[in-house]
């Protein structure tokens, strides 16, 4: 009985624990005013791209030709396009595309990244292959090498996310592999070592974990970057095929006729400067959390 | 059979592949330890001490930077021989390790007790729970105060010397027969270096299980160990009973080392002895005696060659051409 007790209690104790820190993580995130800065203008741009489908009356390529290049209204309350398209629908739709090519990239290169960024730490051979693969990549400008990905793959969406995949991971292996070459040489390792775990544990149990806040600060300025590049290469046409809407092609859209309808170009640009600097500042706020050497 | 000691090590070599060459770290050791037996490692930092124990524990990469020579008999097996995966199976199990430094040996991301419930649940196979409470008890055994709370502390929660405590309770958690303490009270202060050396003395007495001490100071020897081993440059020098090591040191190196351990009672005003010089570098090993640059009684035939590891009337090992002369010489002195 009495043990029965003991581990009652026990188990209180630890949840007790639990909530203490989860606590302390939440007060120093609300402290840090760029995170919770950055939180919420991510928040507001989700919140609105997840229910403007919901309040436009209009499909993203619905085209009404007689209400072509037409100001802000109330009917259009970003305007139309040169096509006669609601502007407000398409930026909706485009940026929940160019979001989510961004949260894909940010997913994926953080899952390729931490593999190989581990792996190559824990072993010097594969370190000098697969680090010098990455040189190779890091060499050639991102924009560049993503467009002749596309140009190999051809333009559509999941290319664009495989391309920037592509140019991104080597960042995020190289981010993770430095925290855990320094990690490897701890003590605490050679102590793991002197207790009979495994290679695998000890990559996997014992290294992941201590580079995955680096790896998350990375990640998001990685869904940020992913974004601009994106929305580059559909504005030079390498991105995302017309007509489906993304920020990079409503741009281009609006380019042609900046003098006459300036919202075409102000409102997609307003909308990727937001979400990337919401970013931005998240992952700025998220360093000062999470590392507590910068500070 | 039955006399058979614990672990067994035969001329154990362990040659580093630096940018500057091979460099041999430990250089011929032979030694054993027998059941429920402390044996003390001495020597100044850099003579191979560590190198030592890691290697009986293969934890350095053999793949790039270490060749091992020698055997290393535990249990009928020679470790230098098995598989890395039986290796593995040892490790922990039948020998633990604990560290100098309490404040790195734990990592920082999960808390004590899930680390050391990790290394039982690894060699025990016992479910989670089970593990768990043994962890409890482990902790409770390693005298930390209020064990069900503290198993949930993680590393920067606890002090150094609790922290040592939390290491010494992983490294038993398997009851392993050899403990190696590599330094285990450098980093802590007196009061607690005193109670951890109690620890492991009530340990080793409980448990039945053997321990290898390696330190450089040699109170801490006279405190715990039953025999000791003198460690200079990769070799040993001398290895005696600790009563006849303290009595009667032979080596010209232990003397020193003797000599420079302050007196409590002694004069303030004088400066305290020490042993000139410093190690040499091991790219540059010297021919003859390895101590020869460093000792007062070196004669030619020291630089020349170097001295066997002897086994002297008294029982002890000496590794020096002249002990006999330099002892009937202090008889003399007094």
């Amino acid at each position: 009985m009495e043990a029965v007790e003991r581990n009652a209690k026990l188990v209180m104790l630890k949840n007790d624990l639990k909530k203490e820190q989860r606590n302390l993580f939440v007060r120093r995130f609300i402290s840090n005013k760029l995170a919770v800065t950055g939180l919420i203008i991510i928040s507001i741009l989700t919140f609105l791209v997840t229910i403007g489908p919901l309040i436009t009356s209009y499909g993203p390529n619905e085209m009404v030709v007689d209400e072509r290049l037409e100001g802000p209204s109330s009917a259009h309350w970003l305007g139309t396009d040169n096509l006669g398209r609601d502007l407000f629908t398409r930026i909706v739709f485009g940026a929940q595309l160019s979001m989510g090519v961004g949260l894909s990239v940010a997913v994926i290169t953080s899952i390729l990244g931490i593999v190989i960024g581990l792996y190559a730490s824990y072993y010097r051979v594969l370190d000098n292959v697969l680090m010098r693969i990455c040189d190779g990549l890091m060499s050639l400008p991102g924009i560049l090498l993503a467009i002749a990905l596309l140009a190999a793959l051809g333009p559509s969406t999941k290319n664009v996310i495989i391309a920037l995949s592509v140019v991104y991971t080597p960042n995020v292996a190289r981010v993770v592999r430095s925290a855990a070459l320094v990690v490897r040489e701890e003590t605490y390792i050679e102590a793991m070592k002197s207790q009979g775990a495994s290679s695998l544990r000890i990559i996997w149990g014992h290294i992941a974990p201590n580079t995955l806040s680096p790896l998350i600060v990375q990640s998001t300025f990685i869904f940020a970057n992913a974004i601009i590049v994106e929305a580059a290469l559909s504005f030079l046409g390498a991105g995302v095929p017309p007509p489906d809407p993304s920020l990079g092609n409503i741009l281009f859209d609006g380019k042609l006729v900046i003098f006459t309808a300036w919202w075409m170009v102000l409102f997609p640009g307003i909308c990727i400067i937001l979400s990337v600097l919401g970013l931005n500042l998240f992952g700025d706020g998220l360093r000062d959390i999470l590392d507590p050497h910068s500070n | 059979m039955v006399d058979q000691p614990l672990l067994r090590i035969k001329e154990l070599r362990t040659h580093f592949h630096t940018e500057r060459g091979r460099v041999t770290a430990v250089d011929g050791i032979t030694l054993h330890v027998e059941e429920r037996e402390i044996l003390g490692v001495v020597g100044e930092s850099g003579c191979g001490k560590s190198v030592t124990s890691q290697s009986i524990l293969r934890l350095f990469d053999e793949k790039r930077t270490v060749k091992y020579e020698g055997e290393i008999h535990f249990k009928s097996k020679n470790l230098l021989k098995i598989s890395n995966a039986n290796m593995q199976k040892i490790r922990g199990n039948d020998i633990a390790m604990i560290f100098q430094d309490p404040l790195s040996s734990l990592n920082p991301v999960y808390t004590i007790g899930y680390q050391i419930t990790e290394s039982i649940m690894l060699h025990q196979k016992l479910q989670k729970k089970k593990a768990y409470e043994k962890a409890v008890e482990m902790l409770r055994l390693t005298g930390i105060p209020a064990p069900e709370k503290r198993v949930n502390d993680y590393p920067h929660e606890l002090s150094g010397g609790m922290r040592q405590r939390a290491m010494i309770a992983m490294a038993l958690a398997c009851q392993p027969r050899l403990l190696i303490a590599d330094e285990p009270t450098t980093a802590l202060d007196v009061t607690i270096q005193a109670q951890i050396l109690d620890l492991i003395n009530r340990l080793n007495q409980e448990l039945n299980m053997s321990v290898i001490f390696i330190t450089h100071d040699l109170g801490v020897i006279a405190e715990i160990c039953t025999r000791v081993v003198v460690m200079y440059l990769g070799q040993i020098v001398e290895e005696a009973d600790v009563e006849k090591l303290f009595s009667n040191p032979l080596h010209p190196y232990t003397k020193g080392l003797m000599k420079s351990i302050p007196q409590i009672d002694g004069d303030r005003s004088q400066a305290l002895h020490v042993i000139e010089g410093t190690v040499p570098s091991l790219h540059d090993v010297p021919n003859g005696c390895r101590f020869a640059s460093r000792c007062p009684y070196a004669s030619d035939l020291c630089r020349a060659k170097m001295p066997e590891l002897k086994i002297v009337k008294t029982g002890q090992k000496v590794r020096c051409w002249h002990y006999e002369e330099i002892l009937e010489k202090e008889e003399v002195d007094v």
